[in-house]
């Protein structure tokens, strides 16, 4: 018993370590497959700490929360990106409007921004001033994504960073939400998802390319 | 008694720097299903590289000669200040990571300078690569020393030694972590390791390292070689003591030392196990690619030194 | 100026008038020499004990024209000895193989009031004093110039550095008149006593003036347009003078108004110089490395290193404004360090590069190589000079940027949040800065004394005359002698840093690195004597190279394409017009001549200069209405003021 309450403690001071490195690494990777894969860690990390805020608060609804994640999040919508890409045969490579070390370095900003925005905050909601700041630096990456990235792929990825960054929020700021609200936003999300991945098709059907810069005719 | 100790700590890391740097071949050849060189190849490299003659191009002045004495005496000279054993350096001192992050620099500037006097066209683009290998390679380096100094509030590598001694593995900081990532990446810059240089090429499209050591032969060439394995065992060394340091000799007993001796080289062993992995699973960057490699290493160190001051309330 | 009108006097070289001057002038030169030598001895002494000397008091009655010198002052006297001193030497032989007797006299005697007018700034102690000797320096060294010559491209350079010179000096100026009528008089005493009781606005505008015009003197980015343009052009003695004595005589203005007058200010004061020299440093460092001309190389290089102390004064303002004196008193006695380093490894740079023109006629890096093994005691002196300047262990320049790095990690220990992180990212800064240095040295280094000579002039180079040899070794020597045993030299400096912030105590890091330092000299000699036993008797024989048969000096990387990679990395910094001409142009796949030209543009100078000049053209513009020609419009003005001012009369009083 002893070593697990000590390991919760850990881990529930610690993840958002880990999470700043996923968010560091996703900025810098120049390969899409890599970008999937550390959405599946960082989604990983958080069912883990919903475990452990069950383990802490007794809730047995944070177990089924965290079963839920890791199912949709960990290897669902990881392993249906990995079949688009085979599926869609387009090249691998992630093209930015920024190279590996600038995106890095407009990463570690965006960190030291949400630390500083939180900072007021956190103190008046008693939360985890490290959970919120990573939740924070989240959805301002998962938005960088979908910024700097050229390849519609991306942007779906960067959404669902997003949606993980509002999913933490909403953690560390009210210790786990009800089941039934956090099902419906999984489920606004999955559709979303849906709906992105049939227009990918159909855009690449269209224009023979995934490339987003190119798709400017929208203008009036 | 320190002293003696220090002079062994560096002994120890010059002549065992070669075995080092055979472990990790013969490792990467394990990984890529080869025979491999037996682990002695590189004493034995030194060995008949010492017996050979000086050969000299024409073109050369002093500065030729000069550099691969300069080179090696820098690297011994920054292992003076890395713990080995036991929590305590040689050369040790407030403020001295920048002293051994500067002697680092005396080596290679010369040796760059070596490249260029052979008066060929590959020790020029050796220069120039290393040029703006290692001039990107400083900060991230100096960041994540900083990083950990500040963390362990102490200016010398015994003191964040000191600082990483005394607490277990769980305990390690984000700062710790960040200041890893970022170390290890320049630690595999300045080893001239893959992916940033190839060890074992000669392909003019991929030297670095080896395009500066072209025109050497002779003593010249055993001496930059044990160079660069000393550089080899320093990062090892270095990385060890500020990251993992669990198993140094705190008393002076025969027993504790004996136990430091055998964590040490546990240690080593994994860490050149890792690195085997990493040059065997990892295709060379192009060059310029690098740069883009050392920036990710800068925000590492630089989101390192941003936690120390966030972490701190 | 006119300069080039010799009095007929002057251009007769008859023996008759030689040898008399020739003995005379030998007897001024020993007469100086023993002069300097004595202000040093009693500099270092006073120092030491923290003495005030007097001289001169009152020059002429009616104005406040007073010197007098204190730790400070002393300290940068003997900056200017320690760097004039081998710098005359150096000129015995220069000066005499390079101009007519006519000139010689000219340049000596500007030379001689340069470097006088440079100790009358440091000794100044009345505001008077000060801008007078400041002018006549600023002239002297465009004198020093004009001298060189006046063809087309040097006149506008020349005016550029004049224009900019004197708009800092304005600034300089309206920083004493708005002190003035606090103070009353223009006497630094009671400058002083006034800066300690200012209003927060006067003190903010009064930095902004002394960070303005002591930074446009400096050479900060981005004020630091003439430095590229007029050090190249002055004669290389006068060259060294400028970059090595001048622009820290601008950084004594600086610390005299920003540490001695107003006692430090609010943090911002020290962010804003903090950034001025980050970006100095990191762009100085920058466009030197594409240079391939070795005097704009080395004035580039200035940049570098006036931003590398501006780091260290912007720490110590900060650390002043977070009242931790200590960490100050190390940050600024680094900064005041790294001026003397900068003014002795700079000025023998210069010397070098001097030597090098005298011998080959050319400072084109791209025509140079193999010069080591034909000017060898010139070479191995540059080659401390590099070391030097790049800041590795054992020379002068570690052990100032040791100390900055040092102050930046003391950074951490303050409480408030901005500094805590700024601070020690700065250290990342200026291991960047550190870093592209060494690489821009290799570059120079190696392209001009190594390799294969790739020209005739290269090829036939000689050493260098006893006379520039000395000057050149004196220097190096100092170099070496500050790198091995830094703690004579640190006591006075870190003392007079200590009373500047009012510290209590001592920074104790300067002690450690005193006594670590020496101790590491020693190691690096006994491990060099050992290592060298394995060494053996080497053979001269072409090497393999690749393969390659007959190596000519056109394989060799020249300068540019060494800096390529680094300038594609920074490739937003530089904004090169390219022209590439293939002849004749119809026929583009059998050319009979390609021509291909880069110009790199600085591109501050589009964003910054030209909108602020066009703006001021515009206003000047404006302003010209007033002067119609017409006299009853300026009859009207005369009116319109008398008028104006009976009105206030009536009104006001």
């Amino acid at each position: 018993m002893g070593i697990l309450e000590t390991t919760a403690a850990r881990v529930l001071s610690a993840y958002s370590v880990f999470l700043f490195l996923t968010i560091l690494a996703q900025a810098a990777a120049r390969r899409f497959s890599t970008n999937v894969l550390l959405f599946s860690l960082q989604s990983a990390i958080i069912a883990i700490q919903v475990a452990v805020i069950g383990y802490h608060e007794k809730l047995m609804e944070a177990y089924v929360v965290a079963a839920l994640i890791v199912l949709l999040k960990v290897v669902g919508i990881p392993y249906a990106f990995f079949r688009l890409i085979e599926k869609l045969k387009s090249p691998r490579e992630v093209i930015s409007a920024t190279s590996a070390a600038e995106s890095a370095f407009v990463a570690v900003g965006m960190i030291w921004l949400s630390y500083g925005a939180v900072r007021s905050y956190a103190g008046g909601v008693h939360a985890p001033e490290d959970g919120l700041a990573a939740a924070v630096a989240l959805i301002l990456t998962g938005a960088f994504l979908m910024i700097s990235r050229r390849k519609a792929l991306v942007q779906m990825i960067g959404l669902l960073v997003l949606e993980n960054g509002i999913f933490l929020a909403a953690l560390t700021t009210t210790f786990g939400m009800p089941l039934i609200i956090e099902i419906g936003i999984f489920f606004d999300v999955l559709i979303g998802l849906l709906l992105m991945g049939l227009f990918v098709f159909r855009i690449r059907d269209t224009f023979d390319h995934l490339d987003v810069s190119k798709m400017r005719k929208l203008r009036g | 008694m320190t002293i003696a100790l220090g002079v062994l700590q560096v002994v120890l890391l010059v002549i065992g720097a070669p075995l080092l740097r055979g472990i990790v071949g013969r490792l990467k050849a394990v990984l890529q299903r080869r025979r491999g060189a037996p682990i002695w190849r590189p004493y034995a490299d030194i060995w008949k590289l010492l017996h050979k003659e000086d050969l000299v191009p024409p073109s050369a002045s002093g500065v030729f000669g000069l550099a691969p004495l300069l080179l090696l005496v820098t690297s011994i000279l920054a292992t003076a200040f890395v713990p080995l054993l036991t929590n305590s350096a040689l050369l040790g001192s407030a403020g001295d990571f920048i002293l051994m992050v500067y002697l680092l620099a005396f080596g290679r500037f010369f040796l760059a300078l070596g490249g260029i006097d052979g008066g060929s066209a590959f020790g020029g683009m050796g220069a120039s690569r290393e040029a703006l290998v290692s001039s990107l390679a400083e900060a991230p380096l100096l960041l994540g020393l900083v990083a950990v100094a500040i963390q362990a509030s102490s200016a010398s590598i015994v003191g964040m030694t000191q600082w990483a001694l005394e607490r277990n593995f769980f305990n390690i900081s984000a700062v710790h972590l960040l200041a890893f990532l970022a170390l290890g990446i320049v630690a595999l810059a300045e080893t001239g390791r893959m992916p940033v240089d190839n060890p074992a090429t000669h392909l003019e499209l991929t030297m670095i390292h080896e395009g500066m050591v072209l025109e050497y032969s002779g003593p010249n060439l055993a001496l930059i070689e044990w160079a660069s394995a000393i550089k080899l065992g320093f990062m090892v060394g270095l990385l060890i003591a500020l990251f993992a340091p669990w198993g140094m000799a705190t008393t002076l007993s025969p027993a504790a030392l004996g136990l430091a001796v055998v964590a040490m080289l546990a240690k080593m062993f994994a860490l050149a196990a890792a690195l085997a992995v990493i040059e065997s699973g990892i295709a060379k960057l192009r060059m310029y690619a690098v740069p883009d490699f050392l920036g990710v290493a800068a925000a590492f160190g630089t989101l390192a030194v941003i936690f120390t001051a966030l972490m701190k309330r | 100026m006119g300069l080039n009108s010799q009095p007929s006097l002057g251009t007769s070289d008859r023996s008759l008038f030689d040898p008399r001057f020739r003995k005379a002038g030998r007897l001024i030169a020993g007469l100086v020499a023993v002069a300097t030598l004595g202000a040093c001895g009693a500099g270092g002494r006073s120092l030491l004990n923290s003495e005030v000397r007097k001289l001169n008091p009152s020059l002429l009655a009616p104005f406040p024209f007073t010197f007098s010198l204190d730790r400070l002052g002393f300290f940068f006297l003997i900056l200017i000895c320690a760097v004039s001193l081998p710098v005359a030497l150096f000129s015995v032989s220069y000066v005499r193989r390079h101009y007519s007797a006519a000139r010689q006299k000219w340049l000596w005697a500007l030379l001689f009031l340069f470097v006088a007018s440079m100790a009358g700034v440091v000794a100044a102690s009345s505001g008077f004093a000060f801008l007078v000797s400041w002018e006549i320096m600023s002239l002297a060294s465009a004198g020093l110039i004009l001298i060189e010559g006046s063809s087309g491209d040097r006149r506008h350079n020349l005016f550029i550095y004049l224009l900019m010179t004197h708009a800092g000096t304005a600034a300089v100026i309206a920083a004493f008149l708005v002190f003035l009528p606090h103070s009353h008089s223009l006497d630094f005493a009671a400058i002083r006593a006034a800066g300690a009781t200012l209003p927060p606005g006067v003190r903010m505008a009064l930095f902004l003036l002394a960070f303005a015009g002591f930074g446009t003197k400096a050479g900060i980015i981005p004020l630091h347009l003439w430095l590229p343009r007029a050090h190249p052009i002055a004669p290389s003695p006068a060259s060294a003078l400028m970059s090595g004595v001048m622009l820290k005589i601008a950084v004594y203005g600086f610390v005299r108004f920003a540490f001695d007058f107003l006692g430090g200010g609010p943090a911002w004061f020290g962010y804003l110089v903090l950034v001025a020299g980050a970006a100095s440093g990191l762009l100085g460092v920058l466009y030197a490395i594409a240079e391939h001309d070795l005097k704009r190389l080395l004035a580039y290089h200035s940049v570098e290193n006036i931003g590398i102390i501006y780091l260290g004064l912007g720490a110590s303002l900060i650390f002043m404004a977070h009242n931790a004196r200590v960490w100050a008193a190390l940050a600024l006695a680094g900064a005041l360090l790294h001026t003397l380093n900068h003014a002795l490894f700079k000025s023998l740079l210069f010397l070098g590069a001097g030597a090098i023109s005298d011998s080959t006629h050319t400072v084109d890096l791209e025509k140079l190589g193999g010069l080591q093994r034909r000017m060898p005691v010139t070479g191995a002196v540059f080659l401390i000079g590099c070391c030097s300047i790049i800041g590795l262990p054992l020379f002068n320049g570690f052990i100032s940027e040791w100390m900055i790095f040092r102050s930046f990690l003391g950074g951490s220990t303050l409480l408030n949040t901005n500094a805590q992180t700024l601070l020690p990212l700065m250290a990342g800064v200026l291991a960047l800065i550190g870093g592209l240095a060494a690489a821009c040295f290799v570059k120079v280094f190696g392209v001009a004394f190594l390799g294969r000579p790739r020209s005739q002039e290269a090829e036939h180079a000689s050493e260098a005359p006893l006379s520039m040899r000395a000057g050149m070794l004196l220097l190096a020597a100092a170099c070496v002698a500050i790198g091995i045993w830094p703690g004579g030299f640190l006591r006075p400096i870190v003392s007079l840093a200590q009373s500047l912030v009012g510290a209590p105590a001592a920074p104790p890091e300067t002690l450690l690195i005193a006594s670590v330092i020496p101790w590491v000299a020693a190691a690096f000699l006994a491990l060099l004597a050992v290592v060298s036993v394995l060494k053996r008797a080497k053979r001269q024989t072409p090497t393999w190279a690749c393969g390659l048969p007959g190596l000519t000096s056109r394989m060799q990387y020249t300068s540019t394409a060494f800096s390529k990679p680094i300038r594609f990395v920074f490739g937003r910094v530089y904004k090169a017009d390219r022209k590439r001409e293939v002849l004749p142009a119809d026929q583009p796949y059998f050319p009979g001549s390609i021509s291909y030209h880069s110009v790199r543009t600085t591109s501050y100078e589009r964003l910054l200069y030209r909108p602020f000049v066009e703006g001021v053209v515009a206003a000047a513009n404006q302003l010209r209405r007033l002067q119609t020609g017409n006299i009853q419009v300026y009859l009207l003005y005369i009116v319109v003021t008398l008028v104006s001012l009976l009105l206030y009369l009536r009104f006001a009083g």
